[in-house]
C-alpha cells in the first residue's frame, strides 16, 4: 500500500479516465488515499470535455476507452501543458508512435508503482 | 634283304677274313657313297671338291627306276677327271675310278671286286645302299667308309652301322639346299654311328685327312692289322674306362679292344696312343664315344638261320616237354644289343606254344646288355624295314605297324623283359631254362669266358639249355656243358658242381694278369716258343730229367722222356702231385727241398740221394730251384744222375764197407727222419692251427647257413608275393589295354576335334577330326601347338593354355577358323593324369557355325519382340503361355516370371473361355485365324481392358501346328488417356486459381476462367502474347530468371509476387511454375498457377488484431480482479467475510465471461445472464425469482457490468433482503422504451423488513456510480420497507450487442 504520508502529489487535482468500473473506482480510492482530488470520466467525449474545461495538476489517462483511443484528450493537455500518464493492457509498442515517449504504467500496475509514476510526473524536482 | 646267296657269300667272307687277317696297308679307301632324291646334285658336288688323284675308288649306289636306263654315268663323268664307269659283275674296283649302281640291280663287293645280283629285289624290300655297305664292311674292314647324302626313306642306316662295326669310317651330309632331301642323312646320323655330320663340299678334305692317317699309322701295325703300340698302352685306356665310365674291359680281346680304339684314334686323327690317352684324359665326351664304340654289336632276327632251326626242333620240344600252366619258363639273352635276338627266341617261343594242345607254361625272357642305349632300343622295339632274317609271314604275325616301321605286338611283349645288366659285373640270373648268348664270347678272353661260362652253369637250371654262336664253344669247360649239336653250338648243363664264380663283383684293384688258373699264366710269344723247344730237344739228351712244380707240388711240365726213372705213378686217383709219384726212396729228401725251396726262395741241392730201383741204387742229385725270386709259386725240379751208387765210389763188397755204408746209411736215415719229424711237427701245428679255423669257418659257415635258410623262405614269400603282384599287374594291363582301345574308339567316333597338349604346349595325341582342323600329320606328334595356331583368327592359344594351366579351370571361347567360314567353340581345358597331376591340356574344338547364325537370328527377333510396344505372347496349342514380353508384361500386368507355364485363359473374360480351342481349331484347318479385331481382356487383377488382337500360328520344322503367338495392342489405355485428359482440363477450367502454360519463350499458350477472374483478360485476348504483359514495370526481369530455372528443368516453388491486372491494379499472388515435358523427357513449355492472396493477406491482419484486443481484455479483466480484491478488502470485516464475497464476486464475473465466451465475445442475452447470477437461489420447490421482459442481445461491456451490478443486488437480497428469506421474492422487469432506452426494474418483496442502510457500502457504490461510469447509466435505488426497488435506465445503444459483420 503507498504511503498516503509521504505522498509529494497531496493536494493536487487529478483527472483519472478510465472505462472499466471496478478498476475506475479502485484507482480513485488509491489516489484519495494520496491526498488527491479526483475528477473521473468512463468515455472519450466525456473526458475530452473535462480536459478542456477542468482545472487539474495531472491525468491518469486509459488508452483504450471502449473501443476509442484516448490520444484527443492526451492532445489537449498537451496543448494545456498539463502531464499525463498514459495506461494502457496492450505493450508500450501499441502506443501510437507519437506517444511512446510517454510515461506510461502497463496494466495491471500496483498502487505503489502508480505512486511512483504519477509523483514523478505531476511533481517533478 | 639280301638274296639268300649273297648271305652265304658273306658268311664265307668272313671265316675268309678270320684266316686272312685284313686288307694290306696299301690297300685304296673305297668309298661307298648312297643317295636317292636330290642325288645328282650331291654327287656333283662332292665331284667337284674330289681331286682325280686321290688315290681312293668310289661306288655309287643310287636308287634307280629298274626300267630306265641310267644316264648318271655319263653325266658325272663332266664334273669329274676320274673315268666314271657303270659297274660290271667281277670288276675290279680300282683307284681314282668311279663306278656306279646299274639299274635294277644289287651291288655287292668281294675281295675288292664288285657283284651284281639280277634283278633287284621287289620294291618294298630293296634297299641298295644298306646291302653294299654292309658287303663293303665285311669287305674292306677300315678302308671301307660309307657316306649317305641327300635322299628320302631310312636306306643307309644299317649299312653305316655295318661299317662302322668293321672300324670303317661314316659320313653324312649336314645343309640342305633346294634339291636336297633330308631323310636318309638324318635317319643314319640318328643311329648315332655316324661319324661326322658334313657339308658335302668339305667331304672330300676329310677323306683325304682320313686317308693319310691310315698310311702314317699302317707300319705301326701287327700282322693282325691291330697296331702294336695301341697294345701297349692297353691297360692304361681300359683303367680309364673302368674309373671313368664303370666298366671293366681288361678281360676282352685284346685284337678286339685295339681295333675299336684304333678306329676311334683314325677317327679323331691322332696318331700316337698317348697322345689319344691324353685326349681321353681331357675330354669325358671322348670316352664315352669310345665306350659306345666297344660295344657295338651287330645282330639281327634269326641271325644264322639254320642254327636257329636247330634250336627250334632239338631244344624247344625239350624245353616245353612236362611244363604246365602252373610252370614258368625262362630263357636269359644276355648281351642283347638292340634286341632283335631276344624278340627272335619271343617268336620261336610264340610259336611253339601256339602249337601245343596242353595249357602252357608262363614264360619269361629276359634281354640284358651292358648298354643302356642299346636296353632302350629293344625295349622300344621298334625295327624299320627291312629286317633282315625275318620272314614276311612272322613280320605279319608277331609285328605291328607303326609309323614308318614295326612294333613287336602284344604276344611277345607280354613275354621280353629288358634291362641293363653287366655280364661281368652283375650277379646272373638263376633257374632258367634256356641262355641264349651269341657272338659274345668271342670279344672275350679264355679266362673271361671261362667265367662267364661257370656263371651260365650256375644259371641254369640242371639239365638247362644253352646256345652259342657260331664262333663259340665250351670245349675249355666240356665238364660243365655236354655237347647236343657241335655245328650249331647247342650244349646242355652237365650236373657238375658249378666252379667256384670268382666273385660276381670285379674289384678295382684286381690284377687283369693274375691268372684264375694255372693255364693261364704267361704265354711265351709264339716265335720264341719254337727256338725253346728246339733247343730243348737238342739239349735233352744231356740235361737233367726235370718238371716244373708248383706250390702245392703239383706238376705242371714234364720234361722229356728222362722223368719216367723218377716218377712212379701210384694206384688209385691220377694223380699229377710230385710228392705223390715220385719214386718212395725219393720222397723224403724231395719233400724236405721242395719245402725248403718254397720257404727260402733259393735253390736247394741234396746230392747222392740214393734211388732204389729195379735194377739196384743208384746216386741222384736233388735240384729244386724256384723259378722266380722269393713269393714265386712255380719251382723246377731237376734230377741229375750220378751213376750207380758205390758208396764213395766204391763197390759194396766188404763188411766194413758194408758197415760204413750201413752207417751211412742209418745217418742217412736219421738225418731223414729228424727232418721228417721237424716236418710232421710243422705239419702237425699247422694241421691243428688250420682245424680250429675250419672250425670257426664251420660255425660261421652254420649261421650264414641258417641265415640264409631263412633269407631263402623270406625270398620264397616275397616271390609269391610278386607273382601275385605280377598277376594283378597283367590283368591290368589288359584292362587298361581294353580301356585305352575303347578311348581310341570313343575319340575317333566323337567328330570332336581334341588335341592333348603337354606342359609345353607340344601335341601329345589328336583326334582325326583335328586334321581337317589344323592339317595335323602323325610327324606333328611333339611338336608345340604355337606354331600351328596359325590356323586360328586372333586367338592367343598359348595365353589360353597358360591361364588354363594356372587356374585349372575351363575356359572356352567362340574362334573363327581362318577364312571366317566356320566358327568353333574352343574349350580348354586342364588334362589331370589318373593321380590327379596337371600334365598338360585338353582342348577341343566344337563346330558352332550353324548354331552361332542360329542364335545371331534368334537375338535379332528377340530383340524386335522385347521392344514391341505390343503385348507379343507365345502359347502352345493348350494354351500354356509359353513366351511374355515386355510389352505384356505392362499390358497385362503379370510379371514375365509369373506367366510362364499359366494357361492363356486367364486373359479371357467370363464367358469367352472358349475363345482359344475355337482359334486353335481354325488354325488347325489350316484357316488364318483371326483378322484383327478388338476384344476385351482381362488384366491381373481383374480389370478388363480393351485390346487389339491378331493371333498367327506357330509352325514347327515339319510344318505342323505346334503352338501360336498372340499380339495384343492395349486400345482402352488410350481411350482412359482421353478421358484423363478431359477430365484435367474441366479441373483446370474451373479451378479457383489462375492456370496457364506458357512456351520456353514465355508466350501465352493455354489460359483459364480462373486466369481470367484473377487477371481481367480473356483468353482470347492473351493467347499468343508474351507472358510479361502482366508485369509490373519494376519486375521485368523476374520472368527472365523463372525461364531460365524452367529450360534447366526446376520447379520454381511457390512464391508471393505482384502482377498487374488488366485494369492496372497490382494484384498479390502466390506463384509456382513447373515445366512440362514430352515423351522423352526434354522441357518444352512451363505451367504456372498464380493465387489471390489479398483475401488472406486480410485475414491475417484481422488475426493479429484479436490477438492484441484478447491480450488488452484479459489485462483488463485481470485488472478488474485487482479491483475487486482491493474493494472487497476495503470493506470485509474478516478474512473468512472477504473469501466469501470475493469468491462470490469472482464468481459473478466469470458467470458474465462464460456467457461472452458462449456468444463468441460478441455479447450475451439478458435473460440468461440475470438466469445464470440468480441461478443459486432457485429451490427445487419453487423459484424465489421471476424475470419477465423481452431478451435482447447485450454487448461485452454491459454484460460484465451489468453482471457485477445484479450480483450485488443478488448478493445484497440472499444477505439481507428478499432472498434471505423462504417467502422472499425478486421480480426483475425490463423493457425498452420508446426513446431507445432499456429500462429495467429490480423489485423485491415479501423480505424483511427494510431500511435504508447509515453507510453507502461497496455495493451500492458499483451499482449506482459503476453503471453510470461505465455505461452513462440512470440508476435509482430505493429503499421502500415492502423491499429493495432498482431502476435501471440506460441507452439501448450503449448496451446492446452490435455484432460485428466481418
Amino acid at each position: 500500500m503507498a504511503s498516503e504520508n509521504t505522498s509529494r502529489i497531496r493536494g493536487l487535482r487529478i483527472l483519472m479516465v478510465e472505462d472499466e468500473m471496478m478498476l475506475a473506482m479502485s484507482l480513485e480510492d488509491t489516489l484519495r488515499r494520496l491526498g488527491c482530488e479526483v475528477v473521473m470520466a468512463g468515455r472519450l467525449h466525456k473526458a475530452l470535455k473535462l480536459a478542456e474545461t477542468e482545472e487539474i495538476d495531472g491525468a491518469l489517462l486509459d488508452v483504450n476507452l471502449a473501443g476509442e483511443r484516448v490520444y484527443p484528450v492526451a492532445a489537449e493537455l498537451d496543448r494545456r501543458g498539463i502531464p499525463y500518464v498514459l495506461m494502457t493492457g496492450y505493450g508500450n509498442d501499441m502506443l501510437d508512435a507519437d506517444y511512446r515517449s510517454c510515461p506510461a504504467l502497463m496494466k495491471p500496475f500496483q498502487a505503489d508503482e502508480m505512486k511512483r509514476v504519477a509523483e514523478a510526473t505531476f511533481k517533478p524536482d | 634283304m639280301p638274296t639268300h646267296s649273297t648271305h652265304r657269300r658273306k658268311q664265307a667272307s668272313r671265316q675268309a677274313e678270320d684266316v686272312n687277317t685284313s686288307a694290306p696297308a696299301a690297300a685304296p679307301l673305297i668309298v661307298g657313297i648312297g643317295a636317292s632324291a636330290g642325288g645328282l646334285e650331291a654327287f656333283k658336288t662332292f665331284f667337284a671338291h674330289m681331286p682325280a688323284d686321290s688315290g681312293m675308288a668310289f661306288v655309287l649306289v643310287q636308287h634307280l627306276a629298274p626300267e630306265h636306263k641310267s644316264m648318271l654315268a655319263e653325266l658325272l663323268q663332266r664334273g669329274t677327271d676320274m673315268p666314271v664307269a657303270e659297274a660290271e659283275d667281277g670288276a675290279e674296283v680300282a683307284p681314282n675310278h668311279v663306278f656306279v649302281i646299274p639299274p635294277n640291280a644289287t651291288l655287292t663287293i668281294e675281295h675288292g671286286r664288285l657283284g651284281i645280283d639280277n634283278p633287284a629285289p621287289a620294291r618294298a624290300h630293296r634297299r641298295p645302299i644298306d646291302t653294299f655297305f654292309g658287303s663293303l664292311a665285311e669287305d674292306q674292314g677300315e678302308n671301307a667308309v660309307g657316306i649317305v647324302l641327300s635322299g628320302t626313306g631310312s636306306d643307309g642306316s644299317l649299312g653305316v652301322r655295318a661299317i662302322k662295326e668293321h672300324g670303317g669310317l661314316t659320313l653324312a651330309q649336314a645343309e640342305f639346299d633346294s634339291h636336297a632331301q633330308e631323310g636318309m642323312p638324318y635317319s643314319a646320323a640318328a643311329t648315332g654311328l655316324v661319324d661326322y655330320v658334313l657339308q658335302i663340299a668339305e667331304m672330300p678334305a676329310k677323306l683325304a685327312d682320313y686317308r693319310r692317317h691310315l698310311a702314317t699309322v699302317a707300319d705301326r701295325k701287327g700282322s693282325d692289322g691291330a697296331r702294336r703300340d695301341a697294345a701297349d698302352h692297353l691297360q692304361t685306356i681300359c683303367r680309364l674306362l673302368r674309373e671313368r665310365i664303370g666298366h671293366d674291359f681288361s678281360e676282352y680281346k685284346t685284337k678286339t679292344l685295339t681295333r675299336r680304339i684304333q678306329r676311334r684314334m683314325q677317327v679323331l686323327q691322332i696318331d700316337s696312343v698317348p697322345d689319344y690317352i691324353e685326349r681321353l684324359k681331357a675330354e669325358p665326351r671322348q670316352l664315352e664315344l669310345l665306350f659306345h664304340e666297344l660295344l657295338i654289336g651287330v645282330t639281327r632276327f634269326f641271325r644264322d638261320s639254320e642254327a636257329w632251326d636247330a634250336l627250334q626242333q632239338t631244344v624247344l620240344p625239350q624245353l616245353f616237354k612236362d611244363k604246365g600252366a602252373s610252370d614258368t619258363l625262362r630263357v636269359w639273352v644276355p648281351g642283347c644289343a638292340t634286341g632283335e635276338e631276344a624278340w627272335s627266341v619271343a617268336m620261336l617261343l610264340r610259336e611253339a606254344m601256339s602249337r601245343r594242345e596242353e595249357p602252357n607254361p608262363k614264360v619269361q625272357i629276359f634281354g640284358t646288355d651292358i648298354d643302356d642305349g642299346a636296353v632302350a632300343m629293344a625295349r622300344s622295339g621298334r625295327y624299320h624295314k627291312p629286317m633282315p632274317g625275318l620272314s614276311p609271314e612272322r613280320l605279319e604275325r608277331w609285328f605291328v605297324e607303326d609309323g614308318d616301321g614295326y612294333v613287336p605286338g602284344k604276344a611277345l611283349r607280354e613275354i621280353c623283359i629288358f634291362s641293363p645288366h653287366s655280364l661281368v659285373k652283375d650277379p646272373p640270373f638263376s633257374k632258367l631254362d634256356l641262355i641264349c648268348c651269341r657272338n659274345l664270347l668271342i670279344y672275350l678272353q679264355p679266362a673271361l669266358q671261362d667265367r662267364v661260362l661257370a656263371k651260365f652253369h650256375y644259371a641254369l637250371k640242371p639239365g638247362g639249355w644253352l646256345f652259342l654262336g657260331q664262333a663259340e664253344g665250351v670245349s675249355r669247360n666240356a665238364k660243365l656243358f655236354g655237347t647236343i649239336d657241335k655245328k650249331h653250338r647247342l650244349y646242355r648243363r652237365s650236373d657238375q658242381p658249378t666252379p667256384p664264380l670268382s666273385g660276381f663283383i670285379s674289384s678295382p684293384g684286381r690284377s687283369a694278369a693274375a691268372p684264375a688258373h694255372p693255364s693261364a699264366g704267361p704265354v711265351p710269344r709264339a716265335g720264341d716258343e719254337r727256338l725253346d723247344r728246339d733247343a730243348r730237344e737238342a739239349l735233352e739228351a744231356y740235361s737233367p730229367a726235370w718238371v716244373i712244380i708248383d706250390r702245392h707240388q703239383e706238376i705242371l711240365r714234364f720234361s722229356g722222356g728222362e722223368t719216367r726213372r723218377y716218377l712212379e705213378p701210384s694206384p688209385g686217383a691220377a694223380s699229377f702231385n710230385l710228392l705223390g709219384i715220385a719214386r718212395k726212396t725219393l720222397r723224403p729228401a724231395l719233400r724236405a727241398a721242395v719245402r725248403q725251396a718254397f720257404a727260402d726262395g733259393r735253390p736247394v741241392v741234396r746230392e747222392r740221394v740214393t734211388l732204389k730201383t729195379d735194377g739196384g741204387s743208384r746216386a741222384v742229385t736233388l735240384i729244386v730251384k724256384p723259378l722266380d725270386q722269393r713269393g714265386s709259386e712255380l719251382a723246377v725240379v731237376a734230377f741229375r744222375d750220378e751213376g750207380v751208387h758205390d758208396h764213395d765210389g766204391t763197390a759194396p763188397v766188404a763188411a766194413d764197407a758194408g758197415n760204413a755204408e750201413l752207417e751211412q746209411e742209418l745217418h742217412v736215415t736219421k738225418v731223414q727222419l729228424n727232418a721228417a719229424i721237424s716236418e710232421l711237427e710243422s705239419t702237425n701245428e699247422e694241421m691243428k692251427s688250420a682245424n680250429e679255423e675250419y672250425q670257426s669257418v664251420n660255425e660261421e659257415l652254420q649261421s650264414s647257413n641258417e641265415e640264409l635258410e631263412t633269407s631263402k623262405e623270406e625270398m620264397q614269400s616275397m616271390n609269391e608275393e610278386l607273382q601275385t603282384v605280377n598277376a594283378e599287374l597283367i590283368s591290368k594291363n589288359n584292362d587298361l589295354s581294353r580301356a585305352n582301345s575303347d578311348v581310341q574308339n570313343f575319340l575317333d567316333s566323337t567328330r570332336i576335334a581334341t588335341v592333348f597338349l603337354d606342359r609345353d604346349l607340344c601335341i601329345r595325341n589328336f583326334t582325326p577330326d583335328m586334321k581337317e582342323l589344323f592339317h595335323l600329320r602323325e610327324s606333328d606328334l611333339g611338336r608345340p601347338i604355337t606354331e600351328l595356331a596359325g590356323q586360328l583368327q586372333s586367338v592367343d592359344l598359348k595365353r589360353d593354355v597358360e591361364k588354363v594351366l594356372r587356374t585349372l579351370a575351363v575356359t572356352e571361347r567362340d574362334v573363327i577358323v581362318k577364312g571366317g567360314a566356320a566358327s568353333y567353340l574352343m574349350r580348354v581345358l586342364p588334362y589331370r593324369s589318373i593321380s590327379d597331376v596337371i600334365e598338360g591340356v585338353i582342348i577341343t574344338f566344337v563346330d558352332i557355325s550353324e548354331r552361332k547364325r542360329a542364335e545371331e537370328a534368334q537375338a535379332r527377333l528377340a530383340a524386335i519382340v522385347s521392344s514391341s510396344q505390343d503385348a507379343i505372347v507365345g502359347h502352345a496349342l493348350d494354351g500354356t503361355i509359353l513366351s511374355w514380353n515386355t510389352a505384356a508384361e505392362k499390358i497385362f500386368g503379370y510379371p514375365a516370371a509369373e506367366a510362364f507355364g499359366r494357361p492363356m485363359t486367364m486373359l479371357l473374360p467370363e464367358g469367352l473361355q472358349d475363345e482359344l480351342p475355337r482359334l486353335i481349331r481354325r488354325m488347325r484347318h489350316g484357316q488364318n485365324p483371326t483378322p484383327q479385331s478388338d476384344v476385351a481382356r482381362i488384366k491381373r487383377g481383374g480389370e478388363e481392358i480393351e485390346v487389339s488382337l491378331t493371333v498367327s500360328p506357330v509352325l514347327g520344322a515339319d510344318g505342323k501346328l505346334i503352338g501360336a503367338s498372340t499380339i495384343a495392342r492395349d486400345i482402352g489405355d488410350r481411350k482412359r488417356v482421353e478421358e484423363e485428359r478431359g477430365r484435367l482440363a474441366a479441373i483446370i477450367e474451373h479451378a479457383d486459381d489462375a492456370i496457364v502454360s506458357k512456351d520456353l519463350d514465355g508466350i501465352i499458350r493455354t489460359w483459364n476462367a480462373g486466369a481470367e477472374r484473377l487477371f481481367g483478360y480473356r483468353a482470347e485476348e492473351v493467347i499468343g502474347k508474351p507472358i510479361t504483359i502482366l508485369m509490373p514495370e519494376d519486375r521485368d526481369d523476374e520472368e527472365s530468371g523463372i525461364l531460365a530455372r524452367i529450360r534447366r528443368g526446376e520447379v520454381v516453388e511457390q512464391y508471393d509476387t505482384v502482377r498487374r491486372r488488366k485494369d492496372g491494379s497490382l494484384v498479390d499472388i502466390s506463384l509456382s511454375v513447373s515445366p512440362i515435358r514430352d515423351a522423352a523427357g526434354r522441357v518444352t513449355s512451363a505451367s504456372k498457377i498464380a493465387q489471390d492472396i489479398s483475401v488472406r493477406r486480410a485475414g491475417e491482419a484481422h488475426r493479429e488484431m484479436l490477438l492484441h484486443e484478447l491480450s488488452h481484455r484479459i489485462k483488463n479483466t485481470l485488472a478488474t480482479v485487482q479491483a475487486i480484491v482491493a474493494q472487497t478488502l476495503a470493506s470485509a470485516p474478516d478474512p473468512k467475510t472477504f473469501q466469501a464475497t470475493f469468491q462470490a464476486r469472482l464468481v459473478a464475473l466469470s458467470h458474465a465471461h462464460e456467457l461472452l465466451m458462449q456468444g463468441n465475445w460478441q455479447g450475451a442475452a439478458l435473460r440468461e445472464l440475470i438466469s445464470r447470477l440468480l441461478a443459486p437461489y432457485r429451490n427445487d420447490q419453487r423459484s424465489q425469482w421471476t424475470l419477465e421482459g423481452k431478451d435482447i442481445e447485450i454487448n461485452p461491456k454491459a454484460t460484465l457490468a451489468l453482471g457485477m451490478v445484479l450480483h450485488e443486488l443478488a448478493t445484497n437480497a440472499a444477505k439481507y433482503g428478499a432472498l434471505s428469506k423462504p417467502a422472499g421474492h425478486v421480480e426483475v422487469k425490463w423493457q425498452v422504451k420508446r426513446d431507445g432506452t432499456l429500462h429495467l426494474v429490480w423489485a423485491e418483496r415479501d423480505g424483511p423488513r427494510v431500511e435504508k442502510p447509515e453507510r453507502r457500502g461497496f455495493g451500492s457504490r458499483l451499482i449506482v456510480d459503476g453503471l453510470n461510469h461505465e455505461l452513462d447509466a440512470d440508476v435509482q435505488l430505493e429503499y421502500k420497507p415492502t423491499g429493495l426497488r432498482c431502476t435501471i435506465d440506460v441507452a439501448l445503444e450503449a448496451v446492446a450487442s452490435e455484432r460485428v459483420d466481418e
